[in-house]
């Protein structure tokens, strides 16, 4: 067929980001991460049961700086996943379509996801 | 399986420069993809130099001054030039929209144009929209009725009943929505995309049409209804300010409630 040997025209190329299509791409990213995570912590767990030789060498990832970012930036992953969920099932509600509304709440959850890191990290530092 | 990179034969090249010639002050850069089907090069971004001291306000008028004063080759759909036909859509600085009503002052630095996004190219700014069409088709836009026409009754509808299509019958079908959607540039041949949705919406809303049921029950499908994940591109591109998200979000809605 003749056709099918015309070019594509560009997409993702050229496409301008806009906040609502790049909070949908990062909401997916981070919920991919997430799952890794989410194994990450249940082998932790794990760790547990097999004694306290072997729970030091987790002790000693999470006293470490890269062990500290990286409890940091799972709080911030979940932080971002929930309330970005909450606005997907406000859309499920029919609510929020809007387009100010979405862009509004797109940014507040971007905002929101550090405030939230930050109140978990805190909780965790003084009063876990 | 999804292909973000363009395929070899669409790979962009950069095309020719026209200079301006005629000493004009008020110069604008002007970047427009270029394909020509009677050739066996790939496409291309040619670069003019337009006077816009000389020119009309919207980017339509860019492209017409290029045609008339520059090169003739440049080939675009165009018609009412209203925005009402729909006809013009295209990528502009970016994102869909028409060339008619969208003011290149509203652009800084330099114009760049497009075809449709992820559309097999005809030529020039003209891309294909046959699988858009036949989806189109495929959603039977028109009314269906009980009524044979023997009856000759007229199908009355509350002023409450007409206002609920507003927002929706508005729709040109310029398709800047459908093509603005990664959903649909990865599975286009079966998601049918905002345009398609938003009126299938608006033919399942009508208080005079006898077919509801089975038009939802035909839209209920995992790929040509649920690969919306509410990127919200539609609504963001829409020259017309409608909003395909809702619809969608209401087709979904009404699935999960009846």
């Amino acid at each position: 067929m003749e056709k099918n040997k015309n070019p594509l025209s560009p997409h993702l190329q050229i496409y301008r980001w806009h906040v609502s299509s790049l909070l949908s791409i990062s909401h997916r990213i981070v919920g991919v991460l997430n799952i890794f995570i989410i194994t990450l912590i249940s082998i932790w767990a794990l760790y547990l049961l097999f004694g306290e030789n072997k729970y030091e060498l987790i002790r000693i990832f999470l006293k470490s700086y890269f062990g500290k970012f990286f409890i940091i930036s799972i709080c911030w992953t979940f932080s971002f996943h929930i309330l970005n969920e909450i606005r997907h099932i406000a859309w499920d509600l029919g609510y929020g379509f809007d387009l100010k509304v979405a862009k509004v709440t797109g940014v507040l959850v971007f905002i929101g996801s550090f405030i939230l890191t930050l109140v978990f990290f805190l909780v965790g530092k003084y009063f876990i | 399986m999804t292909k973000f990179n363009l395929p070899q034969n669409s790979k962009i090249e950069v095309g020719e420069y026209y200079k301006d010639k005629k000493n004009s002050r008020n110069l604008r850069k002007v970047n427009i993809y270029r394909w020509d089907p009677s050739s066996d090069k790939n496409p291309r971004i040619d670069t003019f130099e337009v006077d816009m001291d000389n020119c009309g306000p919207k980017v339509l008028d860019i492209l017409f001054k290029i045609k008339n004063e520059i090169d003739p080759s440049l080939t675009f759909r165009r018609s009412c030039a209203h925005g009402v036909c729909g006809s013009c859509a295209m990528n502009i600085d970016g994102v869909n929209t028409l060339a008619c009503i969208k003011s290149h002052t509203d652009i800084n630095g330099e114009l760049n144009v497009y075809p449709l996004p992820h559309l097999k190219v005809v030529k020039d700014l003209i891309g294909d929209l046959t699988n858009l069409y036949k989806q189109y088709e495929s959603i039977q836009p028109w009314l269906k009725v009980e009524q044979t026409g023997e009856e000759k009754i007229e199908l009355n509808q509350s002023q409450k009943d007409r206002e609920k299509l507003d927002g929706h019958y508005e729709c040109i079908l310029c398709a800047c929505c459908s093509t603005s959607c990664p959903s649909y540039w990865w599975n286009g041949e079966k998601y049918l995309g905002p345009a398609v949705l938003l009126q299938a919406y608006r033919w399942i809303n009508d208080s005079r049409d006898d077919d509801k049921k089975a038009r939802l029950k035909k839209v209920a499908d995992e790929l040509k209804l649920y690969r919306c994940h509410t990127i919200m591109n539609c609504t963001n591109s829409c020259p017309k300010g409608l909003n395909p998200a809702k619809a969608i979000g209401s087709i979904k809605k009404m699935l999960a409630t009846s």
